[in-house]
């Protein structure tokens, strides 16, 4: 996120990170990251119970859990009215900070730093891209793949349905064990009405943006051991037919590929979090951590107890299956 | 330290059921809605100054992220 915050401030974004961690954590936090945009400090999580984002998975009896939001990202305008908003069914999964920002300004960018591949035929350009993260693929964190038509003046090609003889504009994606490939965003389409066949028909024209939200799971890039291969291949399969207002083109697939590095992720120097291969940054965390201990627990100290031997039931419980499978 | 996939593929140093690794359950409300303003707020940055957020934004369109620790 802190790589990505040039590209906020260039476009007049202003980057709010709020959490339920103490002021000092904020502030070590921020410095060993070099963190430039605002950490807000919502340590009785006031502000997560206001917007409703408070983790009710999480029980008072978790000890220094308790308190925490379900994570998500609202996107807003220049009158504070919500855009957009990001939230998803695992903490694991993460818009790319790039999304975010075309998310605000209502953009679809082709990036020229990340892996892209491009392919001309008949006076049409088709452009494959990955967005977010200069291409990198990291568990859980979603990157926008981008099939980009650009289409001749005159030219359409087809939205689902079409009748028989007509092909649709469809887009697959393949790859390895791992890779997650999330539904395809197509932009709105225009109506085209065919009198000789009596059918109204859904077209797109000019330059034509679909976006495929892709993201890697731990087969393929996991937090938890280093990574088998510095990168990946990924297939995109394109079928489409174009037309102008009297004859149609063959129908074409075309198939594109793009190598995507694959990339760690950083942890704080955290015993649970070392040792797995990722990246250790050295921000030392355990003063933070005894510090939101004594802050959640001070009041009821038999909490730590109660979390401590969940803890160690869970841990058997998984052991448990380790072992038969 | 116990290494556990869950349903999803994600791999964490923490055996699944841990509250550490809880998500949010399918329906679950998110919030404010898009085309409703953010409720305001006010809140201390990391430099202990207390800012309100709206005020704070100005006439400037703004991300607002909720995470869950910088500690863990």
């Amino acid at each position: 996120m802190r790589d990505a915050f040039g590209k906020f401030e260039a476009n007049g974004i202003k980057l709010y990170a709020l959490s339920y961690d103490d002021q000092e954590t904020l502030k070590e936090f921020g410095r060993h990251h070099q963190i430039p945009y605002t950490l807000l400090s919502d340590i009785d999580s006031a502000v997560i119970k206001q917007f409703g984002l408070l983790n009710t998975e999480v029980s008072k009896s978790d000890a220094f859990l308790y308190g925490i939001p379900f994570p998500g990202v609202y996107i807003c305008d220049e009158n504070g009215i919500v855009v957009s908003k990001f939230f998803h069914d695992s903490y694991k999964k993460r818009e790319s900070p790039e999304a975010l920002i075309d998310a605000a300004l209502g953009s679809i960018v082709i990036d020229e730093s990340a892996p892209t591949r491009s392919v001309h035929k008949d006076e049409i350009a088709i452009t494959a891209s990955v967005r977010g993260g200069s291409g990198s693929l990291r568990q859980g964190i979603i990157r926008q793949l981008i099939v980009r038509f650009a289409l001749p003046e005159g030219l359409h090609i087809y939205g689902d349905p079409v009748p028989e003889g007509l092909t649709a504009t469809a887009i697959s994606v393949t790859g390895p064990e791992g890779l997650q490939v999330m539904p395809a965003k197509y932009p709105p389409s225009s109506p085209l009405r065919l009198e000789s066949l009596g059918v109204e028909l859904q077209v797109w024209s000019g330059q034509v943006d679909i976006v495929i939200p892709i993201y890697a799971t731990g087969e393929l890039a996991s937090e938890c051991r280093p990574l088998d291969a510095p990168s990946t291949s990924l297939s995109i399969d394109i079928h489409y037919q174009a037309c102008n207002d009297t004859t149609c083109l063959l129908p074409i697939q075309q198939q594109l590929s793009l190598e995507l590095p694959l990339d760690v992720i950083e942890v704080p120097n955290l015993p649970m979090h070392t040792g797995h291969g990722q990246r250790e940054g050295g921000y030392d965390s355990v003063p933070a951590l005894r510090r939101l201990l004594w802050r959640k627990i001070r009041h009821n100290p038999f909490r730590l107890i109660q979390f401590i031997l969940k803890n160690r039931r869970l841990e058997r419980a998984a052991r448990r299956r380790q072992r038969d499978t | 330290m116990v290494v556990e996939r869950d349903s999803l593929g994600f791999d964490a140093p923490a055996p699944v059921g841990h509250p550490a690794r809880a998500s949010m359950p399918s329906g679950t409300a998110t919030g404010p809605e898009v085309g409703s303003k953010l409720p305001d707020f006010q809140l201390p940055t990391s430099s202990g100054q207390r800012i309100d957020f709206h005020e704070d934004r100005g006439s400037a369109k703004a991300a607002l992220v909720f995470y869950r620790s910088a500690v863990w």
